[in-house]
């Protein structure tokens, strides 16, 4: 059943490419040919009509969300800081996706999230917690007993990892990152959100075996439906707690391919993405495709 | 059998334990100080020692006025430790008669407290019962460890004594009863003196005696508050020193920033590597206890009743008693316990909360606000380069630079990847970075200060 859908929507989303280069100006034969991946990147300041912009543009959200699936939702909680000063995903971004789930019908949204700081703290001062209210959708913090362990068979140093059933047993899973500088791993995006929510041994244990390895082992087991990054607002410095300095480039970027979608974010931060580790890594070991000349961006202005 | 009078105690026994619990809602909770601010040994003996009291003390007043008119009214109708113990006084109905035979030794030991409290240096202040009762309760908070459960060492061994010699507690043991006997008498007196005449010279007689001995009641807690205050002193200009040490090593306050750049280029820092208590003479990483912010400088375990509030209040469950690292008159005083003391650990002291230090009755802990808070440095991270993931192994890391609230963790470059030095100037001593980081031990580690200096660099949290 799956896979149906996810051809269907494969389908829509190249024609969609197909379509709009056919007035290409200077793209050359190969790219119009076969884009290695589609993102769509929304310009704006309304953030719920971005949201619907760019997901129409990727076949509206019939192609990721039917009635009764179950829905995941992993956006960055984790830090107790304002959503002005981007430190975490920004609130009206996870209130459009949830309000949208539920008008797709979901049966269930979980959003679990293993927040750097206190939970309550965090979820208050994120906006997110309240922006929830009302909906069907359920932030929490996964305890002991809402971890499962998995493998991670294509994992070459990370071999397994605890992770939150409710993201495991989800028809449709969508990484809602926040873009922003990380002390660690220089970027936080997409592939590295799966860290906010497994369980805190193993964000240890991926220090210590080599983080950007561990970060592109995680991403061949986990494959997100959709990737939504907010860059709204970015945070250059200080990251990935803040504050620190801020930049506006007031878009949201939406790809079903994590790479691609991560790469184009990097150069939001004047970065190659190349220059990544685990953007590489997930290019080489065919998570996605992290070279932008092969990308199709598609720049829409809300 | 229950009578009007042992219903009201149970009400009362059950509302002040929910309270000493921390299992009402968050709002309730500050109200935990409430049963230990009632005893003015507590309250208005840590106010005495302070030298400045605050509202919490006024707590005190009722018990040291009641008294005069009502006798121990407070002891046998109210107190919640006292129903316990006369509870289980009742299972012995034998050895009733013994106490006779036993001094009152509450009323020395209140004016000992008294005493050694007016000269800043209170004694013996966890002796008193609602801080004991206090301490049973608090102690079964999540999460629960055989260590958090020393504070209940008290109640517990209130109820054997109480057991094998009934009633000794109330009426031979508890310094809050002995004042309350004292101002009892001082009531009787004062009315007996506004009858004229009409009493015989015995009762001059024992006037006289009790005046002396009260006299030399709070002379011996003065004595006693000296001498403990010089020893209490002492300890304070050894952790000093030893900080003073550790300071020339590379990691100490008013170190220059220059002399951190060269230990950096050498990619060494004087350090024996070791983690412990340890006498190799390195003066390096001698710990030092972490107090909750707020902690007073002088004298803070006299000043401490290990009523075990802050414990219960801690929302991480991080405060734990100390089992000697503070010295031995600082047994059962509130420390902070980060992942390296604690395996279970992995929170910190979150920069917004101040919860702890609402809920002391004695002002060993002085109430902040969260700015206060913020700029309160409770101690010092070190970095252990031999065990650093980015230092060592040269791995992309800097989890401590990610959750350093305060901007601590400067970053180095070394080989193109990012390690950390502390900036001695901006850590508040919070356990962020040590809550998770992934060295094996533990790479970077809090220490506590001797006292608790108020940083000029503004939070960057604010």
């Amino acid at each position: 059943m799956n896979t149906v859908k996810r051809r269907s929507f494969l389908k829509t989303s190249a024609s969609a490419a197909a379509v709009s280069a056919l007035p290409g100006i200077s793209l050359n034969a190969q790219e119009t040919a076969a884009p290695a991946a589609t993102v769509v990147v929304v310009h704006g300041t309304d953030i719920p009509k971005m949201l619907a912009a760019g997901i129409a543009k990727l076949g509206g959200w019939e192609a990721f969300i039917k009635p009764g699936m179950k829905v995941a939702i992993k956006p960055n909680v984790a830090w107790n800081s304002k959503p002005e000063q981007g430190g975490n995903t920004h609130p009206d971004l996870v209130k459009a996706c949830v309000l949208a789930a539920e008008a797709q019908g979901a049966t269930k949204i979980s959003l679990p999230e293993n927040p750097c700081h206190p939970e309550k703290a965090t979820f208050q001062a994120s906006g997110v917690a309240d922006a929830l209210k009302g909906t069907k959708a359920r932030l929490y913090r996964p305890a002991k007993e809402d971890y499962q362990a998995v493998e991670i068979p294509k994992g070459k140093v990370a071999k397994s990892a605890n992770v939150p059933k409710d993201i495991l047993e989800c028809d449709c899973l969508i990484n809602m990152p926040v873009a922003k500088h990380h002390s660690g791993a220089t970027l936080t995006l997409s592939m590295k959100n799966w860290m906010g929510s497994i369980a805190n041994e193993d964000r240890r244990a991926w220090h210590r075996d080599g983080l950007h390895q561990c970060i592109a082992d995680f991403s061949t087991f986990i494959r997100p439906k959709l990737v939504v990054i907010d860059a709204t607002r970015i945070m250059l410095t200080k990251g990935p707690q803040g504050p620190g300095d801020l930049e506006h480039p007031n878009e949201v970027i939406l790809s079903t391919d994590p790479v691609a979608a991560d790469a184009y974010a990097a150069t939001l931060f004047k970065k190659a993405p190349f220059d990544i580790g685990h953007i590489k890594l997930g290019h080489e070991m065919g998570i996605g495709c992290g070279d932008l000349t092969k990308v199709k961006v598609e720049r829409i202005e809300v | 059998m229950m009578t009007r009078r042992n219903l009201l105690r149970l009400v009362l026994f059950v509302a002040f334990a929910l309270l000493a619990l921390g299992v009402l809602p968050e709002a309730w909770r500050r109200w935990s100080v409430l049963l230990p601010g009632l005893s003015p040994l507590l309250g208005l003996g840590g106010a005495l020692a302070a030298r400045s009291a605050g509202l919490l003390a006024l707590l005190g007043l009722p018990l040291l006025v009641l008294p005069l008119f009502k006798g121990r009214f407070f002891c046998w109708r109210l107190c919640p430790m006292g129903f316990a113990a006369e509870m289980v006084s009742r299972l012995n109905r034998r050895n009733t008669g013994l106490i006779r035979r036993l001094p009152f030794i509450g009323k020395g030991l209140a004016l000992l407290i008294i005493g050694s409290a007016a000269i800043g240096w209170p004694l013996l202040i966890w002796t008193d019962p609602l801080c004991i009762f206090n301490g049973f309760f608090a102690t079964w908070r999540k999460p629960f460890t055989w260590l958090s459960a020393v504070t209940a060492s008290g109640f517990v061994l209130i109820l054997l004594v109480s057991l094998i010699v009934p009633n000794i507690w109330c009426h031979r043991l508890c310094p809050l009863g002995g004042l309350q006997e004292w101002i009892t008498q001082l009531g009787n007196r004062l009315r007996a003196a506004r009858k004229p005449a009409t009493q015989e010279t015995a009762t001059a007689l024992s006037r006289a005696r009790a005046g002396r001995r009260v006299f030399l009641g709070f002379a011996l807690g003065g004595l006693t508050g000296v001498f403990y205050r010089h020893f209490g002193m002492q300890a304070a200009a050894t952790v000093a020193s030893r900080e003073a040490a550790a300071s020339q090593r590379g990691q100490g306050r008013g170190l220059g920033r220059g002399r951190q750049q060269r230990e950096q280029a050498s990619g060494e820092q004087g350090t024996c590597g070791h983690d412990h208590d340890h006498a190799c003479g390195c003066g390096s990483e001698h710990r030092i206890a972490v107090r909750p912010p707020g902690a007073a400088a002088a004298g803070f375990n006299a000043r401490c009743a290990r009523c075990g509030n802050c414990m219960t209040a801690c929302p991480y469950g991080l405060i734990l008693p100390d089992l000697g690292s503070a010295g031995i008159d600082g047994l059962f005083t509130p420390v902070l316990a980060f992942r390296s003391r604690n395996n279970q650990q992995e929170q910190f002291c979150f920069q917004e909360c101040t919860a702890c230090t609402q809920v002391c009755p004695t002002g060993a802990l002085r109430p902040l606000t969260v700015e206060q808070k913020q700029q309160t440095a409770i101690g010092l991270a070190r970095v252990f380069r031999g065990r650093c993931i980015a230092w060592e192994k040269q791995e992309y890391c800097v989890v401590c630079q990610e959750y350093c609230p305060y901007h601590a963790i400067i970053e180095v470059e070394r080989n193109g990847v990012m390690c950390p030095i502390v900036d001695t100037d901006k850590c508040r001593g919070c356990g962020a970075c040590e809550s998770q980081c992934p060295a094996l031990p533990i790479a970077i580690v809090v220490n506590g200060r001797s006292r608790q200096p108020i940083l000029a660099h503004p939070s960057p949290q604010l």
